[in-house]
């Protein structure tokens, strides 16, 4: 009993992570069509600027940090759009041909970040050390209870921005019918490049919680942005509830799994993957 | 109010409209009649800004909005009632309802408009909270209708309303269709059920392979021996 329970509160904490890392993609492809494979690049700035203003004379909680990368990451993000894929889709003469550039857009884009962070970083591993204590009783370590417990915060303020404020109505309303909520008098470039700066500014945190975790290197971003494309289709390309729902799924097995076997971890997320993909292709909440 | 002069558009290569010219006063109530695929729904989409025209200008109140977008056309006072209705299905009647008024002049009155909004559709307040694609065919009509008020418009321009209706329920879109004309409301009306459509509207414009082909007062046509044969069955 005691092994499930710690195997539920593990993969409860890491499926929080996993959510908040998927989220941002989800959005970006629900609403945007953007299939960003530089997801992950996005994560990586988030932990470096946290590692760097946490090393830096104002050793900067990695926590307060997120006041700072999420702005910094979402101004990126929105420029990104309002540049780069807004003329791509412009010049597509359908959404799936825009869907495809949009990729290999994004492919070309993950290469110049992370190789521009190359540059400044080179490529060994950085840690933050933040809360590195476990919590008296359980064997839960404080920095990743802090973690999921932001993730949880993030998570129900992006609710009630979505469900409650103007523009969180029109990004539900552009994701259903885009061309209806331009009747309606929603801007949708702008609304698409919130949605893309949001989408980036989420990876921004993530990529913060992350640095207080793991070990980081400017190369770690691809297998966030893999991690983040099996739990969007896992809970349903497009759907935000899903990707949180995938999230926590993936981390449930990943924790099982690391029970049994930790090396297969990996082979676990894509063999759910393609079972998912066999059983429900659209995934868990999709339509 | 509305003007459209010398209007050709169309999908890719195809062109849909020829050189179409159309008229709207202030307070009138005007229909456009014609086949399926005559281009009635892409001259509708070309007047709100989903489509662009090839030539041709389109005036609202004065101002040249054939280069506008549908966002910026919308907050004129140009609302597009759109074929199919398009509801955003999972959203509340209520939220339905407010995307409706998003343009910001209209989002600060979007409580006080809805509430006359509910005074046109009682039915639509009593369900204020279900999700829109919980409604009946009829009542989806009647929320794409509100939802289209909301930004409280000076032209409604509505899309084939009584498609896929029960009778009983087309003729409550026409009794409202009209009681909105006697609001002051001006109407450009596209329709199939052309019976119903020249029983109530001022003029009536016929559109035949992306042209006008026929024009006049709604007495007249109904009189005209084309529009008896091809449109009436008589």
């Amino acid at each position: 009993m005691v092994v499930i329970r710690d195997i539920i509160i593990t993969g409860l904490l890491l499926g929080g992570i996993f959510a908040l890392v998927s989220v941002g993609l989800s959005l970006q492809y629900g609403v945007g069509r953007v299939m960003n494979v530089a997801h992950g690049e996005f994560i990586m700035i988030g932990s470096f600027v946290t590692f760097w203003l946490f090393g830096s004379t104002i050793h900067l909680d990695p926590l307060v940090s997120i006041l700072i990368t999420a702005p910094l990451t979402f101004v990126i993000g929105w420029i990104l759009h309002a540049t780069l894929f807004r003329r791509l889709m412009d010049t597509s003469p359908t959404l799936d041909v825009f869907e495809g550039k949009s990729m290999l857009a994004s492919f070309g884009l993950l290469y110049v970040v992370q190789n521009i962070a190359r540059i400044i970083w080179g490529s060994q591993n950085y840690q933050v050390m933040y809360l590195n204590r476990t919590v008296t009783g359980a064997q839960i370590p404080l920095n990743r209870l802090v973690a999921l417990g932001v993730v949880i915060v993030i998570g129900v303020v992006f609710y009630i921005f979505l469900a409650r404020t103007r523009m969180g109505k029109a990004i539900r309303a552009s994701s259903q019918d885009p061309t209806t909520a331009g009747l309606m008098g929603v801007n949708i470039n702008s609304v698409l490049a919130v949605c893309f700066g949001l989408g980036v500014a989420m990876a921004g945190i993530a990529g913060s919680l992350l640095s207080t975790l793991y070990a980081i290197q400017t190369s770690m971003g691809l297998q966030y942005t893999v991690i983040a494309m099996i739990v969007v289709v896992l809970g349903g390309l497009g759907s935000v509830s899903g990707a949180m729902i995938g999230g926590v799924v993936l981390g449930i097995v990943s924790q099982i799994v690391t029970y049994f076997q930790p090396t297969w971890t990996l082979i676990a997320y894509y063999l759910v993957f393609i079972l998912l993909l066999l059983v429900r292709p659209k995934g868990i909440m999709g339509k | 109010m509305l003007e459209i002069e010398g209007l050709s558009t169309g999908y890719g290569r195809v062109q849909v409209l020829w050189d179409l010219c159309l008229k709207v006063e202030e307070g009138e109530f005007v229909a456009l009649v014609g086949a399926n695929g005559a281009g009635k729904t892409t001259l509708l989409k070309t007047i709100s800004g989903v489509i662009k025209p090839w030539s041709g200008s389109i005036t609202f109140l004065g101002k040249r909005i054939d280069t506008l977008h549908a966002n910026d056309i919308v907050d004129l006072g140009l609302s597009h009632i759109p074929e199919g209705r398009k509801l955003f299905t999972d959203m509340s009647i209520k939220e339905n309802l407010e995307m409706g008024a998003y343009p910001k002049r209209t989002w600060k009155e979007r409580r006080e408009t809805m509430k006359w909004v509910f005074s046109l559709f009682p039915r639509l307040e009593e369900r204020a909270g279900q999700l829109a694609r919980t409604l009946s065919g009829g009542e989806q009509q009647m929320l794409a209708m509100g939802r289209g008020l909301m930004s409280k418009p000076r032209l409604v321009i509505i899309d084939e309303p009584s498609n896929g209706l029960a009778p009983r329920v087309v003729s409550e879109v026409f009794d409202i269709l009209g009681s909105l004309h006697k609001e002051g409301i001006t109407i450009l009306l596209v329709e199939q059920n052309v019976r119903q459509t020249l029983a109530t509207a001022d003029r009536a414009y016929v559109l035949e392979n992306g042209r006008i082909a026929l024009q006049g007062s709604c007495t007249f046509l109904r009189e005209s021996d084309h529009v008896r044969k091809a449109y009436l069955g008589l």
